[in-house]
Order: structure tokens, then sequence, then C-alpha cells
């Protein structure tokens, strides 16, 4: 196969990045937009699968594999049956807990100001020759250099769990 | 008018169909492909050789949607017989001998069924679920090793997509159930969600001893190293991991004693109350290709993969023969295969049709013709057999690794027969209490040991 498309003039990979990326602004905004939020669930499951996609193509299969697992296996699960707990059919279709549009606007612009701030000052290089990281260059990486954030993470879900045990065991004490 | 359009006039309507077809099958078509294969064989040719991952990568999927189909068909056919004899019935017996064919003819009904949505059903979602819960169940089977060299997609970082992908499953799951708009079936969804998200883990802490001994998370690693011996199978030297993984594996398939997801006597099964059709057909389909799934799991991390359980190689080589192959090409013999191929068959036929001949006179010729035939028929599938068997390592992997998958597929079976359904306290507390403590002492002791071994410099 030839290494750029004929017509377009850059290569297949780019082609797939292209498509990934469209796909995922495209979901992203339906989970924004959406009303009916079981979709924009299903939307965000999408936006999910083409990042990993996009890991793939960047070259880091474990990562792409690692957000398919965590991402779409379980966090995506537990905010649908969140959603179906809660969720009756006959809701409310307009905004309900939407009350802070001003300082949520404010924050948007600031937001996409710093963005684009970094993105300009940034020296972007030309391009980077894609390399296959394998599992045990991330597992070096990850418990030499960088051993000290992973417990602090790791502590903090700790804390998270701990916290959340904690909320659940003491609204049954209240129940009983 | 010629004489080709008033004689064709002539024949009935019938006839004037076929003929036409005749034609065109008979004379055109070959004649078209053979100017075809000659204008653009060449070309297609070298596009096919400079792409030959994508192309390998079609084949593969095309090979694994196919399999999955008869897969199926016999893991459901093996269900009904199975379970009939354990309850003392005959089960299925109209199609086929022994009603062989009795799970086909169900899938047909299935495909003639009304596609029915209710009326309060979210269209979108209630129609792309099965899709989902299928696509995944398939998708599994990529990475799965029937073979050596005989993997969809040999990926290195298999386990870790096999769990990946087997993850989604559930999402499939918990769509259908809630876009029904039943309670039962919502129920069903959330029941499915809590407990194949609570098995997962468990299910995948209970692989990692194993990736620490093998040292690879590519699933064609960890099959060649467990080669030889029936001890070198890794059920040995991780048999806890093995038990916590087989457990899990059933929850993970929604399998009795843990098929509260679709309960038929308690919530009329669950997610999949308001399917009918094909649909329904797709989420039942990949019930059973997830139980081909999870024995082929089993079967090739923990007990050998397509190893057999004899090192066969050491037994020659203490006989003092090398390794056996057979190295005979039938060209060599030039025209007179041509002579043996006309008179093997009849000669053999006649020998072995002889005996039964001589014992019975009084029967007819033809019958004991027929019985020599047959006997034929089974010594050549028999030679043919071993000499594939000898020769490709690929044909002798596959035939060990179907034997053992479908050994574990009738536990599976054998465990719905016998097993009581648990209750949802039950299933919860068994995954967090005791599945997760053991499958994380299995690693602890799995990491010591192997540590353990490397500074007292014996590994």
């Amino acid at each position: 196969m030839a290494d750029t498309i004929p017509l377009l003039g850059f290569g297949w990979n780019d082609l797939l990045f292209l498509v990934f990326a469209a796909i995922m602004v495209v979901t992203a905004l339906a989970v924004v937009l959406q009303r009916d939020i079981i979709r924009a669930g299903g939307a965000m499951i999408i936006c999910f699968a083409a990042l990993a996609g996009l890991y793939v193509i960047a070259g880091s299969p474990v990562i792409a594999a690692a957000q398919v697992l965590v991402y779409i296996g379980a966090i995506s699960v537990l905010v649908l049956f969140a959603i179906m707990l809660t969720q009756v059919k006959s809701a409310p279709r307009a905004l309900v807990f939407q009350t802070q549009a001003v300082p949520a606007a404010v924050a948007t612009v600031v937001l996409a100001l710093l963005i684009g701030v970094t993105v300009v000052a940034t020296d972007w290089p030309k391009q980077v020759a894609t390399q296959v990281a394998a599992a045990k260059d991330m597992a070096v990486t990850l418990f030499n250099d960088y051993t000290l954030p992973f417990e602090v993470v790791s502590v903090l879900l700790l804390a998270a769990v701990v916290g959340g045990v904690f909320l659940a065991k003491r609204e049954r004490a209240e129940a009983e | 008018m010629t004489a080709a359009t008033r004689s064709l006039r002539q024949v009935a309507t019938v006839g004037r169909i076929v003929i036409p077809l005749l034609v065109i099958f008979l004379i055109v078509a070959p004649v078209a492909t053979v100017l075809v294969a000659q204008a653009i064989g060449p070309w297609l040719i070298s596009v096919l050789n400079s792409n030959i991952g994508i192309l390998r990568f079609v084949v593969a999927i095309t090979a694994i949607l196919l399999f999955s189909i008869p897969a199926a068909f016999i893991i459901i056919y093996m269900e009904l017989k199975v379970i009939a004899y354990m309850n003392l019935r005959v089960g299925p017996n109209r199609v086929l001998p022994a009603g062989a064919a009795h799970s086909v003819v169900a899938g047909l009904k299935v495909l003639t069924k009304e596609d029915f949505t209710p009326n309060s059903a979210d269209r979108l979602v209630f129609t792309w679920a099965p899709v989902l819960v299928f696509l995944t169940a398939v998708m599994t089977f990529m990475v799965v090793p029937f073979g050596p060299g005989l993997v969809g997609a040999p990926l290195n970082i298999g386990l870790l997509y096999l769990f990946a992908v087997g993850g989604m499953t559930v999402v499939g799951l918990l769509l259908a159930g809630w876009s029904s708009f039943n309670k039962y079936s919502l129920l069903g969804g959330l029941r499915s969600a809590a407990q194949v998200v609570s098995y997962e883990i468990p299910l995948t802490l209970s692989v990692v001893g194993l990736i620490l001994l093998a040292g690879s998370m590519s699933i064609d690693s960890i099959a060649r190293q467990q080669s030889g011996w029936v001890w070198d199978w890794f059920v040995f030297r991780q048999p806890l991991g093995a038990l916590i993984f087989f457990i899990a594996g059933v929850a993970e398939a929604n399998r009795t004693p843990f098929d509260l997801t679709e309960a038929d006597s308690e919530i009329v099964a669950g997610f999949a109350t308001e399917y009918s059709g094909m649909r329904f057909g797709f989420l039942f389909f990949a019930e059973y290709v997830n139980v081909f799934i999870m024995s082929a799991l089993i079967v090739t991390l923990f007990f050998g993969a397509w190893n057999a359980p004899v090192d066969v190689n050491w037994l020659l080589h203490l006989v003092g023969v090398g390794p056996l192959s057979i190295a005979f090409d039938p060209g060599q013999l030039g025209g007179n295969l041509v002579a043996l191929a006309a008179v093997v068959p009849l000669v053999v036929t006649l020998v072995l049709a002889a005996p039964f001949y001589l014992l019975r006179p009084e029967k007819p010729v033809w019958q004991s013709l027929l019985i020599g035939f047959l006997l034929l028929n089974l010594l050549l599938v028999g030679v043919l057999g071993l000499s594939a068997y000898v020769d490709w390592d690929w044909v002798a992997g596959l035939i060990w690794f179907m034997v053992k998958a479908f050994a574990f597929v009738f536990v599976f079976v054998w465990m719905r027969g016998t097993f009581p359904r648990v209750r949802i306290d039950q299933l919860m507390g068994f995954a967090w209490k005791w599945l997760l403590p053991a499958s994380l002492l299995n690693l602890f002791a799995t990491a010591l040991a192997i540590i353990l071994l490397k500074s007292a410099g014996i590994n």
C-alpha cells in the first residue's frame, strides 16, 4: 500500500487520526447537548472508544487497552448504573439543575483562553517517529521514575474508597 | 423470429427460466471468470501480496464469525441433550438421528419470528444493544489461539485486550435491560451490571499471578510455555488462580449458579424479556459464544492450551526414534498414482467386504459390499487424519484444543443441570469477601515465591 493517499496527500495514519478526532468531537458535543441522558451516556462510550483508537495510532496499545478496560468497562457502566437508578422516562427535558449559567460561561472562556495560550506557546516538534511502547518499558518507567506520584494517586483512591464506604454505612445506620 | 427463440417458447415456464440459467452457469460464467482472471489476476495478486497483513486480518475475522455459528449450535444441542439425560428424559429426538440438527431448526424458527419492538421502548438503543453484546463476544475470539499460529490477531497484550473487550459485554446487557422499559428487564440489567463489574476484579487479579510466572501478557507465549507433560500446565503452579478464574468466569458468562441476570423463575429472562425474533437470538447466541470463550480461556491459560498432555517427542526419543514425520510426496508416483487411485479403493472394499460375506452368506451381497465401502471410508479418514496429525502441528493443536475446550463446555452444562441458583446478596458477598481476598493472596504468594526462588538462585 502506498505511504500516502493519492488525492489527499497525507498518510493513512493521519486519515485515521482525523476520523477518530471527528468522532470524538461529535460524540463529545452529543454528550453535552443531548437531552436524553442515556443517549448522552452512549455517546460518551463511543467517545472513549475513539480515544482508545487515538492511543493505538500514537503507538501505545497498552494505554488503549487500559482506556477501554477502565473507562468503558467500569466507569461508563457505573455512570449508566447510576442514571438507571434515578432516571424516570418522563423526566423534564429542560435544564433543571442549571442555575449558574453566567459563572459557567466565565469559566469556559477562561479555560478556552488557557488552552489557546498553551497551544500557541508550545514549541511543537515537526514529527515524532511513532514507536510502539511495550508493557515492560511502561512498567519500568512507572515503578522507577514515577513511583512517588503513583503512590500518591493510590493513596488518594484509597481515601475515596474509604470515604464511600463511610457514607454508605452512615446512611444505613440512620435508616435503622 | 429465430429458431432459438421459437423453440424456447415451446418449453414450459420452468424450462424458460432454467435453460438460460444453465447457459449462464455452464458457458458464460466460466469464460467470464477466465477472462477476468487473465485481465486483472496479476494486478490483484500483487495488491493482495502487498497488503498481506490486512488480508490475513479480514480472513481471520470472517473465519471467526463463521466458526461462532456451529460452536453455538453444538453447545445449545449439548445443553438440551445432556440436561435431558441428567433429568432422565430423552431430549430432542426428531430432526436427524438423536435430534442432532435440533438447534439448527430452532435457530431457523427464531429467524422467522416477528421482530417486535415494544411501544414505549427506546427504539435506537433497543435495536443496537443485542448487536453490541454479540460484537463483544465475537471480538474476544480474535485473540484466542486455536492452535500454533491459528490465532486471529497475535497481540502482545492479548490478555489485557481480552479483559478490556470482555468487560464491554455488560454495557450491552445494561442498555438492553434499560431500553425495554420493563421493570423486570431493568432489574436484569442492573443485576448483570453489578455482577459482572464485581466478578471482573477477581477474574483479572487471578491471572496476574500467571502473568508474573509467564513473564508475558501474550497469550501465544503463555500457551507455548505449557508444552511438555501434564504437570507443565499452569494449573499445577497456580491452582488457586485457576479455581478463582473458573468461578469468576462462570459468573462473567452469566451461567448457573450465577445466572441471576436472566433468572427465568424470578424476573422472566431479565434483560431479554421484551426481545423477540433474531434480536433475542443474538442475545442468546452471544451467551453460548461466551460459554465457549470462557472454556477456551480456561484451557489456554491453565490447562495447556493446544499442547498434548504427553510429551510425544520425549517418548519417541526414549524408544530411539527421531521426531516423526511422514515424508511421502504423492507426486513421486507420477502416472502410477492414477492407477493406484482407481484400483486401491476397489480392492480394499472387496477385501473388507469378504469376511462379512463369508460369515453371513444368506444376506444379500450388496449389504456386505456396503459395509466394506463404509469401512474403507473410515480407514481413509483415519489414515489421512493420522498423517495430518503427525505432519502439521496446527492440526494436532486444533484437535487437542477443541477436545479440552468442549470438555469444559460440558462442565458448564453439567453445572447448569445440577446446581441451584444463588441469591443476589450471596453472590455479591462471595465476590467481595472471598474471591477478592483469595486472588490477592494468590498474587502475593506467587510474587513471594518468585522473589525467594530468584534470591536463592534457582530460577
